[in-house]
């Protein structure tokens, strides 16, 4: 699309300010199963998001036809738009900030040009070390997937911005059989950098706890001390991640409203984004609206910080834009809870009537993000003085995620970032109560 | 036409080059909006316009797939020769004609979303606010979410397979929250259809979505937490079909059964539930928000019963699941758009309804929970655990209804759950929810009568039932 003829028109059509968001994205995704390529996944694709305040209030458009012929129909859209829309907010096309943080470590041109065939003999490598771990392997399928995305930002008020970033990520699924049950094991190793995907290490990771948890069964329903393993808390963290949000705070859809300076969680409790965390595909310069991001304390030591705010919300509270405006709302760049100086280890033999979660599922229903509950089925060990006992599952843990957060109390130093793109350290919770047989 | 058939024809020609036994096209012409308002006022109007083609190609169980949205006859061209270079054979299948079957003649929309007036969208949204806000003093918040998605799709494949239709779906959802003394608690509600926007215009009860929005925000405000341990739940109609959904449904995909990776593996004939219990998946209701004429491999829909008076019938099967299987596809094939490979789904999916009445249902329970209205959940189709949340519950105490409690999960295992229904009622109901997994998020209504599983572990915040 000829973007200069856009904004011409833009112009003409009596739009007072207009901004584009260019996404160019390519994508590789490759799955062996029992040994074999399963699935060999290759895209390319192109997008432009275009918003414009007409009337002083913004329309929006999200198009991947990008043939001059759509001008009109974008613009016009944007304009009837506009015409309906009544919130107060106000709409705002940022002029631009000073400085914006140069990243080197988000983009790996060796990670792009390597061969794919190295790709897929490493996937092969890692399918057979774990086909060979152990004669109780039944499935095994793992997957190896790259994403390449180069965005632009330009708009009427001069910002001209862009971003290059890559990553990949290498994992696998297993089911793990014996006489008697049948369980599943996934894990996924994320970076740009293809010398961090050791194989042993991942399959380790994938293998080792669906392994151990064979023959789990649920516990009796009590409280018990929990501990949630770096990746069950990630899950977690990502499903509440929303409270923090001033636009969830400003429409009192947050438990975090009102709570600015007080003390939210236990002392060892910090939680940061991390715009310019290395080797995350995630991380950015400048959010979507053209605010330069910025490394910040959510939560320091247990004290609510700060909210994050794109342009919007930030001036209804009458502050500055962190820097966190992406995809229209509000969201952390790369959340991150600070590890602590525990081992993993530690915290176990610290327990004495405990369970260690390893996995918790239904994350996206099971929590309430406005009045902090959750209810989550849950699987792990049983711990007992110090020792891991005996395999669990099918239990659930409950909780507030508020009370949870001022009951910590042992943050592991084993910080590991999740599939879901939060960072964590394992944990240890005094109480909890937890629903089984 | 959403290309021309000579390229359409070219692409699925340069992909067999190399040995490959199958290639296909799929050409998506898409638009969408999502209109928000918040507090009776409209805070976002988001449109979207998009096209794109996807290409797989596949050798018996091996498929590749590449997808673009470059209408460009080299770029196609390209794409198809790049994917055909997994495999690497002389050509050794030759394409069938292209035989175009009739276009997809049911499930159509009468007033499509194009030709609705933007200021009419907005008209709805404000009666359900109006209906949600003016409940009760306690609902402090009311966002109106409305949906609607135009889609139309063309599939070819190398075996002379030719089929296009349009889709329809519009959706109004309502989420009022509640708040008293510094607790706060949500409820929603809401409806779609696979009908166009005569589906809002005169068939929802726009208010009665929206008051029963916020009359689950103010109970389970007031609600006291559940008590965590093992019990019987009757499971209420309509969104409770979430059970099966997850708890079964996904265990019987090609995508896990064809992998020996779920619990129903070579059990076709053999009894996996109790003798009362019929299940279906039927993407060919009239309209339903799971239906269409065609799958997404090009093959029309079908009414799948999966589960008859407690053995096992089918599964759902897609094209390259079914060879691995050595069986029949069934229709099921699905994905959310063309940035996805299709593969086996469910549809329109539902347990048959029993001979009770909800009333003999709950006279015949002393104690236990009522969930009457679910929330979402998910299933580890590996060994079939699987959670859901509870939105509005209550406990039942000595046959009858009694207070409403909240924090609820319920988890447990599909393939036992199917044995413990005891007691099915003759209110189905279908409703609809949007399912995530492999290929992407899709449509599915999801439904059942009232039924009573003997017993489910409950997951709450106090301790002991």
């Amino acid at each position: 699309m000829n973007l200069d003829k856009l904004f011409k028109r833009a112009k003409e059509k009596g739009i007072q300010d207009l901004e584009i968001f260019s996404s160019a994205r390519s994508s590789l995704s490759i799955e062996i199963f029992d040994g074999e390529v399963d699935k060999y996944e290759i895209a390319d694709t192109n997008a432009l998001t275009i918003k414009g305040i007409y009337n002083n209030k913004m329309g929006h458009f999200r198009t991947e036809v990008l043939d001059d012929e759509v001008i009109d129909v974008i613009l016009d859209t944007i304009i009837a738009s506009a015409k309906e829309i009544d919130s107060l907010d106000d709409a705002i096309i940022y002029e631009g900030d000073e400085h914006y943080e140069l990243l080197t470590d988000i983009y790996n041109e060796e990670l792009y040009n390597l061969d794919v065939q190295k790709k897929i003999n490493h996937l092969l490598a890692l399918d057979k070390y774990l086909h060979e771990y152990d004669k109780r392997v039944s499935v095994v399928e793992t997957m190896y997937s790259e994403n390449n995305n180069a965005v632009v930002l330009k708009n009427s008020k001069g910002i001209n911005l862009s971003n290059k970033a890559n990553s990949a990520y290498i994992g696998g699924n297993v089911i793990v059989k014996d006489e008697t049950d049948q369980r599943v094991g996934f894990d996924v190793v994320i970076s740009n950098d293809f010398n961090d995907f050791d194989i042993e290490k991942v399959g380790k990771e994938i293998i080792d706890d669906a392994l151990a948890s064979l023959g789990a069964k649920p516990v009796p329903s009590d409280n018990y001390e929990i501990v949630f393993s770096n990746g069950a808390i990630a899950t977690l963290l990502s499903a509440f991640q929303g409270v923090f949000s001033a636009d969830a705070v400003q429409k009192g859809l947050s438990l975090l409203k009102g709570k600015i300076g007080e003390k939210i969680g236990s002392e060892l409790v910090t939680i940061v984004d991390d715009p310019f965390m290395k080797k995350s595909a995630s991380s950015r310069s400048f959010d979507d609206e053209g605010v330069a991001t910025s490394y910040k304390e959510l939560v320091s030591k247990g004290q609510l910080k700060t909210f994050l705010h794109n342009l919007v919300t930030a001036k209804k509270d009458g502050v500055k834009s962190t820097g966190n405006g992406f995809g229209g709302n509000v969201g952390a760049v790369n959340l991150k809870m600070e590890a602590g100086e525990h081992s993993l280890d530690e915290i176990i033999k610290s327990c004495t009537k405990a369970i260690y979660i390893t996995n918790v599922q239904g994350a996206h229903a099971g929590v309430n993000a406005v009045s902090g509950d959750f209810s989550l089925q849950s699987s792990g060990y049983y711990i007992e003085n110090g020792v891991i006992v005996k395999p669990v599952a099918l239990i659930t843990v409950a909780g507030n995620f508020l009370e949870m957060l001022k009951d910590i109390c042992m943050v592991g130093s084993d910080i590991k970032m999740s599939y879901y793109g939060v960072t964590s350290p394992s944990i240890k919770v005094k109480s909890m109560t937890v629903s089984g047989s | 036409m959403l290309l021309e058939q000579k390229l359409i024809e070219d692409i699925l020609d340069a992909a067999l080059e190399t040995g490959a036994d199958f290639s296909e096209v799929y050409i998506e012409d898409h638009q969408a909006s999502f209109l928000q308002s918040v507090s009776g006022r409209l805070e976002k109007s988001n449109n979207t316009k998009s096209f794109g083609v996807g290409i797989r190609v596949a050798k018996k169980f091996q498929s590749v797939y590449g997808y673009t949205n470059s209408k460009n006859p080299e770029d196609l061209i390209k794409l198809a020769k790049d994917l055909s270079k997994s495999f690497h054979d002389d050509q050794l299948t030759k394409r069938t004609p292209l035989m175009e079957l009739e276009v997809g003649k049911r499930h159509l929309a009468k007033i499509k979303p194009s030709e609705v007036a933007l200021s009419d969208k907005v008209k709805l949204q404000k009666t359900a606010y109006k209906h949600a806000s003016e409940y009760d003093p306690v609902i402090k918040q009311v966002i109106c979410s409305l949906v609607d998605d135009e889609k139309e799709v063309l599939i070819a494949n190398s075996e002379g397979r030719f089929v296009t239709e349009t889709r329809v779906k519009v959706r109004l959802m309502i989420s009022a929250v509640a708040a008293d003394k510094g607790m706060m608690q949500t409820g929603s509600d809401g409806d779609g259809s696979g009908k166009g926007y005569e589906f809002l215009f005169e068939e929802m009860d726009i208010p009665a979505a929206a008051k029963s929005a916020s009359r689950i925000a103010k109970t389970m405000l007031y609600a006291d937490d559940c008590p965590s341990g093992v019990m019987p739940v009757v499971i209420h109609n309509a969104f409770g079909g979430v059970i099966f959904h997850e708890a079964c449904g996904h265990s019987l995909e090609a995508t896990s059964v064809a992998k020996n990776a779920s619990v129903f593996c070579n059990k076709l004939g053999t009894k996996v539930a109790s003798d009362i219990v019929t299940a279906l998946d039927d993407g060919t209701i009239e309209n339903a928000w799971g239906s269409a004429n065609y799958d997404d491999e090009g093959y029309p829909q079908q009414r799948r019963v999966l589960i008859e008076k407690g053995i096992l019938k089918s599964y759902m099967i897609d094209k390259i699941n079914a060879r691995r299987m050595k069986m029949e596809p069934t229709g099921s094939s699905r994905r959310q758009n063309y940035k996805f490979s299709p593969t086996s789904r469910m549809s329109n999916t539902f347990i048959d309804n029993g001979t009770s009445t909800v009333e003999e249902i709950i006279a015949n329970t002393k104690f236990g929970l009522f969930a009457k209205k679910l929330g979402g959940g998910s299933v580890n189709p590996g060994n079939g655990d699987f959670n859901f949340s509870v939105m509005e519950g209550y406990m039942i105490r000595d046959g009858k209804i009694a207070e409403p409690v909240k924090g609820a999960a319920l988890v447990g295992n599909g393939a036992e759950i199917l044995h413990k229904i005891d007691m099915i009622a003759n209110n189905l109901t279908c409703q609809r929810g949007m399912c995530g997994s492999a290929s992407g998020s899709i449509p599915a209504d999801v439904g059942q009568p009232t039924i009573r599983v003997q017993e489910i572990t409950v997951g709450g915040r106090k301790k002991g039932a």
